[in-house]
């Protein structure tokens, strides 16, 4: 793997909340690459601070009380943490796009679609308002919202939640990005819609080269669309592999809930699996493992030391050193999914197939 | 369309039917009269006054009085003044254009303030600009106008003799009571850019915007101002009634000759039909102001506009 092939690369992230009770940090030490083309799901449930990582990497974080504290984001072999503002906005919408998870406000409603487009591009290029126009309607025919001069014409309300995820999508694309990053962006939307949405991105992703940076909490979305998937924990990377490890074998006991939670259409257990207790308040975080309260795992070593992420020997994988598939893990006691659930794996594609 | 029209017309016709009757009647109550004093000499004779009552049709009962002068505003018949012979028509477009100018002059001297320093407030909100814009507002809205007339002609006009304390109708002559008509609405339309601002600044679609790439006083300036102006717009019509109520005082203070001024007058002078008239002037006035201030909510807000 060659280092200009990286996109986005985020290195030690740490992000703070400072709130009148003192400094919480949200985001903990979060390290990820993301090539070319490639797409990383990072999966966690609300509050475990996807969308914090992602805002940190955008620089949108809102300020006060949010502040990256700590690491560095290379977008493209660039370092955002240290550039002057002028140049981080010069990149937004140029290099690094974001399409967030509610169209409807995310779009100003008194201004028409195609103004809303036009001035993404014009800020950027100096170009004729004219010519703007044309690459609108052509961007609008590309995420295939169809009579596109009509809609340029539109105002948000007037269009459906599905063709305005395709709006958002088209505004993000529309100045050829290197990396997109989607936060929840099916979250909102209808079962059916969601689908459109994700083969959306997929076919832009291919087209395009794009870097994917795809945050969910739906893992159902992710084995769709993710070549590689990394679980959040409180503020931090709990575990990372290629996707098709997260789901035959997953080793943090986290991951092995959320995967057990998954509801099945199949319906041969009466009783959803739950993960017990709650997630860990952030401003008193004991130097531990953060998920040694609700695992059914826990040893002693658990609550007395904080585990680190590192590199694992995963079943069938002889080879875990190289970088790309590599499976990297902050457990002291990983066991196989099996004790948790005795699924096979071909019976977790099935239950994500027939799942929402 | 057609039936909204007919509806607010209709709307429009039955307030001004009924404001007239009780003008009418308000006016006739009054002690005195146009013989009492008002407009005849006060040590005129019994006989003169009476004379004169029943050359108006002044002796007749008031209902009788208020068909026949119906008869006479339905044929465009506006009259003219009992104190000095001039047709109402003449004194409308004399006084109505110098109203015209003042209540301009007045909102625009408040947009022009209150919108930047609004939406300043907002953008540096909790530091002294923010602070010294409110403390403003505040005053603007508790000194009562006449005093603030008063303290305004003693200062520029008294003291400093930049600006004549009085008449009309140059420029210099017109700033000071345009700054006091100004002075509330201009408080308020301040306080409202602020809020409005400050609840428009946290939307996601503020978030989305910056995440295009756009410059920062291009997502305030065109973004989040036109968002937040819809309320201050609708505002607006209630401003107009309120600078037509303003008017009254204002203008008689600085002796303008426009509608409040000559209203206050004959009203004083019991000139039946010039006050008559010109009430009815300024509610059809606030009427049009509010029907005027739906419209432009419309146009600003395209959420309303299609529905």
């Amino acid at each position: 793997m060659s280092g200009s092939e990286l996109a986005l690369e985020v290195k030690d992230l740490r992000t703070t909340l400072f709130l009148r009770e003192g400094r919480v940090d949200v985001v903990r030490g979060v390290s990820f690459q993301l090539k070319q083309g490639e797409t990383l799901a990072l999966v966690g449930e609300s509050g475990c601070g996807k969308t914090m990582t992602a805002l940190s990497i955008m620089r949108l974080l809102p300020d006060p009380p949010a502040r990256v504290t700590h690491g560095q984001v290379l977008l493209a072999g660039a370092d955002v943490s240290r550039m002057p503002e002028h140049q981080m906005r010069s990149l937004r919408g140029e290099t690094v796009s974001i399409v967030f998870q509610e169209p409807l406000t995310s779009l100003d409603p008194v201004f028409t679609i195609g103004d809303q487009i036009v001035e993404a591009i014009t800020s950027h290029r100096k170009l004729q308002r004219g010519e703007a126009r044309e690459m609108a309607v052509e961007i609008l025919k590309e995420v295939q919202i169809p009579s596109p001069g009509q809609r340029l014409k539109d105002y948000p309300h007037q269009l459906s939640g599905g063709m305005r995820q395709r709006v958002m999508i088209a505004m993000a694309l529309v100045l050829d990005p290197k990396v997109l990053i989607a936060d929840e962006p099916t979250t909102a939307l209808d079962v059916t819609i969601q689908a459109q949405i994700l083969d959306l991105i997929r076919t832009e992703q291919e087209q395009r080269r794009l870097a994917v940076l795809l945050i969910t909490h739906n893992l159902p979305v992710v084995s769709q669309v993710a070549d590689r998937v990394a679980v959040m924990y409180a503020g931090e990377v709990v575990e990372e592999a290629p996707a098709s490890e997260i789901f035959s074998d997953p080793r943090h006991p986290y991951t092995q809930g959320l995967l057990s939670s998954i509801p099945s259409a199949a319906g041969d257990h009466k009783h959803l699996y739950t993960i017990p207790g709650r997630v860990p308040d952030p401003r008193v975080l004991p130097p531990a493992c953060l998920f040694a309260p609700r695992c059914p795992y826990a040893l002693r070593r658990c609550w007395q030391e904080h585990p680190e992420l590192e590199a694992t020997v995963s079943a069938g994988h002889a080879d875990t050193s190289t970088q790309p598939d590599r499976h990297l893990l902050r457990c002291w006691n990983p066991q196989p999914f099996t004790a948790l659930q005795a699924i096979e794996p071909q019976e977790v594609d099935r239950r994500i197939a027939t799942s929402e | 369309m057609a039936s909204y029209l007919a509806r607010r017309t209709g709307y429009m016709l039955l307030i001004l039917t009924i404001s007239s009757v009780v003008i009418f009647y308000a006016l006739r109550t009054a002690p005195g009269g146009p013989s009492g004093g008002g407009v005849l000499n006060p040590l005129s004779s019994q006989e003169i006054r009476q004379a004169y009552d029943k050359r108006m049709g002044l002796d007749q009962p008031v209902y009788t009085q208020y068909f026949i002068y119906l008869g006479h505003i339905v044929r465009g018949d506006l009259g003219t003044s009992l104190a000095n012979g001039t047709p109402i028509v003449e004194l409308l477009g004399t006084h109505a254009r110098n109203s015209l100018v003042l209540g301009l002059t007045a909102l625009l001297i408040s947009y022009v303030i209150a919108i930047p320093l609004g939406v300043l407030a907002a953008v540096k909100r909790n530091t002294w600009v923010d602070q010294l814009a409110m403390g403003g507002a505040i005053l603007g809205m508790g000194i009562p106008n006449f005093w603030l007339a008063l303290i305004l002609v003693y200062f520029f006009s008294l003291r400093l003799g930049w600006l004549p304390s009085a008449g009309c109708c140059d420029p210099p002559q017109l700033i000071l009571p345009a700054l006091v008509l100004a002075a509330e609405g201009t408080a308020v339309t301040m306080r409202m850019t602020r809020s409005s601002m400050l609840e428009h600044l946290h939307d996601d679609f503020v978030r989305a915007l910056r995440a295009k790439g756009l410059p920062e006083w291009q997502v305030i300036l065109r973004h989040v101002l036109r968002n937040a102006l819809i309320p201050v717009i609708s505002l607006t019509g209630l401003r107009l009634g309120w600078l037509v109520g303003y008017a009254l005082i204002v203008e008689t203070i600085f002796r303008w000759p426009g509608v409040g001024y000559l209203l206050v007058d004959s009203v004083l002078r019991r000139d039946y039909p010039v006050a008559q008239v010109f009430s009815l002037l300024l509610i059809v006035f606030v009427l049009l102001a509010n029907w005027f201030a739906d419209i432009a909510y419309g146009l600003a807000n395209p959420r309303i506009r299609v529905a």
